[in-house]
C-alpha cells in the first residue's frame, strides 16, 4: 500500500455504486432509478443500484457480496451524511477485506433531497453530478493505511461535580488512569449544598460525599483542585494537558481521552428582568433554597426581618425565552431551551416549604408543568393537595410584577385555568424559578476549538448515535455541560461518557484517518513556503534527505501533528506537497465531472 | 449454540431495542463477550417500528439498523432470537439463565432468505410488526429490515398445506421442529425488556378497542413509516386520507382512575413528531394536539415544539372527556376547553390519535427477587450514585424497564448500565 496514490495500481478498478433511498427521506425527491441508471451508464462503473436503506444489514451485505463475488474493488455509497454512516460502511469494508478508504460517501440527503424539496429534477441532476464527482474521486484513489497512535492510559477529566466524580470513578474502576481537575477548592459543584434534592429527598450534600469520600480513596485518581487549565495540546491517544495547579506552578499532564464536566450556572436575571434587584424579596430559586434551609423561625418564614405569609413563584425565568416577548442577557442569545429540572425542584421546594411553613399561601404561575418524570407527577399533585394556587399563563404572556407602598407585590398574570380571567395575587415575595446556563468555558472552548449547540451548551455528534462524542476525536462530554439534566440523568451521562472511553483505551492504540500531508522528495525544491503556511507547530519541517544518491533539503510531515488542512497544498509551486485522500488530482477531477454536467 | 463454549458468555443482555443493543455494543467494544436474548423473530426493540424520531427527524431506520448490523456482526456478540428467557437464578459466581428457543419451523442454517415460501403461502394473518394494521402470510420474515432475515412459520395460522415446503429451494421447512431449551451461564446480566403501550381499551369513554378511525400512537408511527401497511396516510376505516387529525394525549397517563398516575414522558414530544410528519404528507390536512401540559424539556425539544407551532399545527388545552362517531364513522371528540368557558364542545375529526401510556413489559421478573417500585418499573438501588444497579447484585437495568423514557435516555443509561456490568465482572469475578 502506498501513502499517495502515486504509482498506478496494477489490478483493474471495479467500481460499484449505491444509491440509498434513505426510507423516502431520498427518494421521495430524487429519482432514485434514474440516478442509478445513469451511473450504470457511466465509463468504469461496472454496477450501480439502488436500495432502499443501504444501512441495513441488507444493504452492507450487498456491498460485501459484490467485493467477495463481483471482484468490486471500489465503492461509492451516495446516501445520507457521512457524519452519520461513514463508519457503518467502513466497517462493511473491513468485512470483505477491503481497504477502507476505496470507498467513497456521497451526500445527496442534506445535500440534494432535503435542501431542493421543490426541485425535484434538480435534486436528481444534482445528485448525478455529486455521485459521478464520488466516481471520479475514487478512481484516483489507493488503498491507505490507517495511523496508529500509541494511546496513554490515563483519562484527564475536566469538572469536580457529580458528573466528572462519576466518570472518574467508572474509568479508574475499568484500571484507567484519571487525573480529576476541579477548578475550585471543593468537589460537587452544584450539589455543594445542605438543602434536599428530588426524587430521593436526601441533601445533595450525601450525593456529593458518597461519590467524593470514594474519589479521594480510589488509588488511580489523581485529584487536582485549584486547579486552572491553561492549553490543551495534541490529539486522541496523546493529549497535553497545561494547566496551573494549587501552588500557583505550572505543570503538564498527558492523557488518551478528555472527559469534559464543567456543568453549568444558574441562569441570573438582569436588573429589573421581573423586578429582580429592585427589592431584596425578588429572589431567585437556588436563593430561595438557601433562605428556607436557614430560616429557624418556628411558625413562617422570616427573612431581611419581614414574615414572608404569601409567595409567587414564576416559572421559566431565563429559560424558554421568545423573540419579541423577552429580551435576553446584554450581549446574550435568547435562552430558547427550557431547562428541564426547574419546574419540578420547584414544585419539590413548595412541598418541602408546605411541610416547614404549612399556612404559607402559594401561587405558582407557570405555562407547562413539566413534571416529566417517574416520581415528579407525584410530586406535582401533592402540591395541588397543598392548597397551591397554579395559575397558567397563555404561552406568550409573562406576568407583572409591582411593588405596592407596603413593600409587598402585586403580581398578575392572565390564567388559562379559569378562562383567561387576569388574576391578581399579592404576596410578600417572589421566587424566580430559574433555569440553568451553561458554565463559562469560553477559554476551553476557543483553546480547544470545541463545537457548541445555538444554546450555548457542548455539542455532542449526534443525540442518538453518539450522544457523548465531541467532533474532536478522544472528546467527551458528561453531564450538565451538554444541556440541562437532574442528578440521574446526569450520572448516566458521565457513565456513558466512562464507557467511551474504556472502550476507547481498551486497545494499545487508537487508529486514525491518514488524511495528512504527504511529500514527494523528487518534486520538493526545499523552498519551504509550505512551512511558513502551516499553522500547526512541529507539522512541517525542513530537514536533509538522500534523495537519488543526492543530499538535499525537502520538507517533512509530522503525522501526529499534521491535521491535514491543506494550507501548503495551496502554496506548493511544483505541487511535491498532497493530503492523502484528497489529492488535487482528485479535486480536479471531481470539479471536472460536475462541471460537465 | 452447539459447543458448551457458547453456553457461556461475560454479559447476558434480555431484550434488543435500542437500550440492549447499545449496551451490548459498549460492553462488547470493551472487550468482554455478550449474549443478546430477544424474544421476538428480529432484533431492534420499539424502535425499528418508528417512523422518524424526534428531535432530529432521522428516519428511525437509519439510526437502528445500522446498530443492529454492528451487533449482528460483532465478533464478541452472540444474539439468540425468537428465544424466551424463562428463569434467572444467582449462582456463586453469577447467574444461570434457562430460556428456550422457540421454533421457526424452519432450517435456519440452510435458509438463503429468498421468501419464496411466503409469497407462496396461502393464509394471511394480521402483521404484528403493524400493529395490526396490515396482514402478513403465516409464514413471513418479519419485516423488511429484519435482522436475521429468516422467516417464522406461525402455527396457530398454518392450515399445513405444504406450499411453502414445496417452492423452498433449500429444503428448510421443518413442521416439526421443537422448542430447544437450555441454560446459559452469564458473569452479569443487563436487563433490557421495555415496554408496552397500555391497551387500547383502558379507558372506556374513549372507545379506543371499538371505533375503527381511533388508532393508537404506534400504529401512527406505521401509517408515517416508509414501509408502512398502506404506503402513505390513509385511516383505517375506508382508506379515505384524513383531512382532520387529532391527537388526545395522556390519554392513558397522569390518571390515577386507571392506574397509571405518571406521566409517559415521550408522548408530548412524539405526537408533535407525527404532527410535524403529517403536516409534511397532507399538506391539507388540519392537525390538533389536545393537550394539559406539553412536556418538551429535552435538548432541542422546546425549538422543536416551537417549530411545529409555526408549521400551523393547532394546540389546544383542553380535556378530552369522551369520543363516539357519527354514521361515517368520523370519530367526535368531546372536549372540556379550558380556554374559552366551561361548555364542553364536540368536534368532529377523520382520525384520532390516542397517546397511550406507557407501561412496562413484564411485572414478574424471571423468579428473581428483584425490587420493583409501585408502577412495576424496575427500582434502582442506588439512584444518585449509579442509577444502573438494582438490589441484585450482578443485575443492571437500562431504558424503559426503568420507567418511561425516549432514546437519548434510554442510550445514556445503556451506557450506565454497561459500564457498570463491566466494572463489576472486573471486580468481583
Ligand atoms: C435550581 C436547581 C435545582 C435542582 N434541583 C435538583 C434536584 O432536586 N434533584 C436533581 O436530581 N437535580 C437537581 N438539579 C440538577 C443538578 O443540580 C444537576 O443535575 C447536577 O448538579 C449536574 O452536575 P454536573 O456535574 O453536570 O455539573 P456541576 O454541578 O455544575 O459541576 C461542574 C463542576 O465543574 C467545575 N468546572 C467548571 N469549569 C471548569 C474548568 N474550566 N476547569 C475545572 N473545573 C471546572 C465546576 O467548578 C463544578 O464543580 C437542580 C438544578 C437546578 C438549577
Ligand atoms: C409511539 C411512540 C413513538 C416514539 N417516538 C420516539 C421518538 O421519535 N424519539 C424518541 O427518542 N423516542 C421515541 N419513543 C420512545 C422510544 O420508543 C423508547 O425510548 C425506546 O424504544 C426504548 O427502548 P428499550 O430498548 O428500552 O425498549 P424496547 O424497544 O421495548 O425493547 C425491549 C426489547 O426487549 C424484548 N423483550 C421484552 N421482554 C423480553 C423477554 N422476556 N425476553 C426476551 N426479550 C424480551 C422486546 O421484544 C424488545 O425487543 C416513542 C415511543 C412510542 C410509544
Ligand atoms: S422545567 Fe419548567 S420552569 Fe424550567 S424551563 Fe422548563 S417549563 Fe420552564
Ligand atoms: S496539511 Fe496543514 S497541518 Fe499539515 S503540514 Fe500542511 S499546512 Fe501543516
Ligand atoms: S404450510 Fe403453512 S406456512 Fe406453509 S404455505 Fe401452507 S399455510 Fe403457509
Ligand atoms: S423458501 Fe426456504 S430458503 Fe427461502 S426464505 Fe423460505 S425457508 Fe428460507
Ligand atoms: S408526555 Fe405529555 S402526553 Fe405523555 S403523559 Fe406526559 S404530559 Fe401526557
Amino acid at each position: 500500500m502506498s501513502l499517495l496514490n502515486t504509482v498506478e495500481s496494477a489490478e483493474p478498478k471495479k467500481i460499484a455504486v449505491y444509491v440509498c433511498h434513505c426510507g423516502g427521506n431520498i427518494s421521495d425527491i430524487i429519482d432514485v432509478k434514474k440516478v442509478a441508471q445513469t451511473l450504470s451508464q457511466y465509463p468504469q462503473v461496472s454496477i450501480a443500484t439502488e436500495y432502499a436503506f443501504m444501512c441495513s444489514s441488507n444493504g452492507q451485505d450487498m456491498v460485501i457480496n459484490d467485493i467477495t463475488n463481483q471482484g468490486v474493488n471500489r465503492v461509492v455509497i451516495a446516501a445520507c451524511s457521512p457524519a452519520l454512516h461513514e463508519t457503518t460502511f467502513r466497517n462493511a469494508l473491513k468485512r470483505a477485506g477491503l481497504n477502507i478508504y476505496l470507498y467513497e460517501h456521497v451526500n445527496i440527503r442534506e445535500q440534494a433531497s432535503w435542501v431542493h424539496k421543490q426541485d425535484k429534477d434538480g435534486a436528481t441532476h444534482k445528485a448525478i453530478a455529486l455521485i459521478k464527482a464520488g466516481v471520479e474521486k475514487i478512481i484516483r484513489q489507493d488503498a491507505l493505511d490507517e495511523i496508529k497512535i500509541i494511546a496513554n492510559q490515563r483519562v484527564a477529566i475536566v469538572g469536580g461535580g457529580i458528573a466528572g466524580m462519576r466518570a472518574a470513578l467508572s474509568c479508574a474502576r475499568a484500571g484507567l488512569k484519571v487525573s480529576l481537575f476541579e477548578k475550585r477548592s471543593t468537589l460537587g459543584g452544584n450539589l455543594n449544598r445542605e438543602s434536599l434534592i428530588y426524587p430521593t429527598n436526601q441533601t445533595a450534600q450525601s450525593v456529593v460525599d458518597q461519590l467524593g469520600s470514594e474519589v479521594k480513596n480510589n488509588p488511580n485518581i489523581d485529584l487536582l483542585l485549584n486547579a486552572k487549565i491553561v492549553s490543551v495540546n495534541g490529539f486522541a491517544g496523546s493529549f497535553q494537558i497545561n494547566f496551573i495547579d494549587l501552588d500557583s506552578k505550572e505543570q503538564t499532564i498527558g492523557s488518551g481521552v478528555i472527559i469534559l464536566a464543567t456543568g453549568f450556572d444558574h441562569y441570573k436575571p438582569y436588573e429589573g428582568e421581573y423586578a429582580y434587584k429592585t427589592s431584596p424579596f425578588i429572589v431567585t430559586l437556588p436563593d430561595f433554597t438557601k433562605i428556607l434551609d436557614q430560616s429557624a423561625q418556628p411558625k413562617a418564614l422570616l427573612y431581611e426581618g419581614k414574615t414572608i405569609k404569601n409567595i409567587a413563584f414564576i416559572h421559566c425565568v431565563g429559560s424558554r425565552q421568545m423573540d419579541g416577548v423577552d429580551t435576553p442577557l446584554e450581549g446574550k442569545n435568547l435562552n430558547e431551551y427550557c431547562s428541564r429540572v426547574c419546574c419540578t425542584s420547584a414544585i419539590f421546594t413548595i412541598n418541602n416549604l408546605k411541610i416547614k411553613y404549612p399556612n404559607t399561601g402559594i401561587f405558582d404561575i407557570y405555562s407547562d408543568m413539566r413534571t416529566y418524570g417517574l416520581e415528579h407527577e407525584s410530586l406535582y399533585e401533592k402540591a395541588s393537595k397543598n392548597d397551591v394556587l397554579f395559575i397558567r399563563r397563555p404561552l406568550e404572556e409573562r406576568p407583572q410584577i409591582e411593588q405596592r407602598p407596603d413593600g409587598t407585590f402585586n403580581v398578575t398574570s392572565t390564567d388559562v385555568l379559569s378562562w383567561n380571567e387576569q388574576i391578581e395575587a399579592n404576596v410578600d415575595m417572589v421566587v424566580l424559578v430559574t433555569g440553568m446556563v451553561p458554565s463559562d468555558i469560553s477559554d476551553l472552548v476557543d483553546n480547544m476549538k470545541l463545537p457548541r449547540s445555538t444554546d450555548g451548551f457542548l455539542q455532542e455528534v449526534h443525540l442518538k448515535l453518539r450522544p457523548v462524542e465531541l467532533a474532536n476525536k478522544g472528546i467527551y462530554i458528561a453531564g450538565t455541560s451538554q444541556g440541562p439534566m437532574d442528578v440521574i440523568e446526569t450520572l448516566n451521562a458521565a457513565n456513558t461518557a466512562g464507557v467511551k472511553a474504556v472502550s476507547l483505551l481498551s486497545l494499545p492504540e487508537i487508529l486514525m484517518d491518514p488524511f495528512i500531508a504527504v511529500v514527494d522528495d523528487d518534486k520538493c525544491t526545499g523552498c519551504g513556503l509550505c512551512i511558513s503556511e502551516c499553522s500547526y507547530d512541529g507539522a512541517l519541517t525542513m530537514t536533509d534527505k538522500i534523495v537519488n544518491g543526492k543530499t538535499k533539503k525537502v520538507a517533512q510531515v509530522n503525522g501526529a501533528l499534521c491535521v491535514g488542512c491543506g494550507a501548503c497544498v495551496a502554496v506548493c509551486q511544483p505541487r511535491a506537497i498532497q493530503v492523502a485522500g484528497w489529492t488535487l488530482d482528485q479535486f480536479e477531477a471531481m470539479v471536472d465531472a460536475i462541471a460537465k454536467e | 449454540m452447539k459447543s458448551d463454549l457458547d453456553k457461556q458468555t461475560d454479559v447476558l443482555i434480555v431484550g434488543s431495542g435500542i437500550a440492549g443493543l447499545q449496551s451490548a455494543l459498549d460492553i462488547a467494544d470493551s472487550g468482554l463477550n455478550v449474549t443478546i436474548i430477544e424474544r421476538s423473530p428480529s432484533i431492534g426493540g420499539k424502535m425499528i417500528s418508528l417512523s422518524k424520531v424526534f428531535p432530529t427527524l432521522d428516519c428511525a431506520s437509519c439510526i437502528t439498523t445500522p446498530k443492529m448490523a454492528a451487533v449482528a456482526n460483532h465478533p464478541r456478540i452472540k444474539t439468540m432470537t425468537y428465544t424466551e428467557v424463562n428463569t434467572i437464578r444467582k449462582t456463586a459466581d453469577g447467574f444461570d439463565v434457562d430460556v428456550t428457543q422457540k421454533p421457526r419451523f424452519i432450517n435456519e442454517d440452510e435458509c438463503i432468505s429468498c421468501k419464496k415460501c411466503e409469497q407462496a403461502c396461502p393464509v394471511y394473518v394480521d402483521d404484528n410488526f403493524e400493529y395490526g394494521l396490515g396482514v402478513k402470510k403465516a409464514i413471513s420474515i418479519p419485516f423488511t429490515n429484519a435482522v436475521p432475515q429468516l422467516p417464522v412459520l406461525e402455527e396457530n395460522h398454518c392450515i399445513r398445506c405444504g406450499a411453502c415446503a414445496r417452492v423452498c429451494p433449500k429444503d428448510c421447512i421443518d413442521y416439526l421442529q421443537e422448542p430447544i431449551p437450555q441454560t446459559i451461564k452469564a458473569k452479569a446480566v443487563v436487563a433490557a425488556t421495555g415496554f408496552e403501550i397500555a391497551s387500547m381499551g383502558i379507558k372506556p369513554e374513549y372507545q379506543g378497542e371499538t371505533l375503527t378511525n381511533v388508532i393508537s400512537s404506534l400504529q401512527a408511527e406505521r401509517l408515517l413509516a416508509p414501509h408502512g401497511p398502506y404506503g402513505k396516510v390513509l385511516r383505517p376505516s375506508d382508506g379515505k386520507i384524513p383531512d382532520s387529525i387529532a391527537y388526545v394525549q395522556c390519554a392513558s397517563s397522569r390518571d390515577q382512575s386507571i392506574g397509571i398516575p405518571y406521566c409517559s414522558r415521550v408522548c408530548c414530544m412524539y405526537a408533535i413528531k407525527q404532527a410535524m410528519l403529517l403536516a409534511g404528507a397532507l399538506p391539507l390536512g388540519e392537525i390538533t394536539i389536545y393537550y394539559m401540559d406539553i412536556r418538551a424539556f429535552g435538548k432541542g425539544y422546546e425549538q422543536f415544539y416551537a417549530q411545529a407551532r409555526s408549521m400551523g399545527i393547532n394546540f389546544v388545552k383542553a380535556k378530552v372527556a369522551k369520543i363516539s362517531e357519527d354514521v361515517d364513522r368520523n370519530p367526535i371528540v368531546r372536549i372540556d376547553r379550558q380556554e374559552e368557558g366551561s361548555i364542553p364542545q364536540d368536534i368532529t375529526h377523520d382520525l384520532v390519535v390516542l397517546s397511550q401510556g406507557i407501561l412496562p413489559s413484564r411485572k414478574d421478573f424471571f423468579g428473581l427477587d428483584i425490587t420493583l417500585n409501585e408502577f412495576g418499573f424496575v427500582q434502582s438501588n442506588s439512584p444518585t450514585y449509579s442509577p444502573a444497579k438494582t438490589n441484585i447484585n450482578g443485575l443492571f437495568v437500562a431504558g424503559v424497564i426503568k420507567g418511561p423514557k425516549d432514546i437519548p435516555d434510554t442510550i445514556m443509561e445503556a451506557g450506565s448500565a454497561a459500564i457498570d456490568a463491566i466494572n463489576y465482572i472486573r471486580e468481583n469475578l
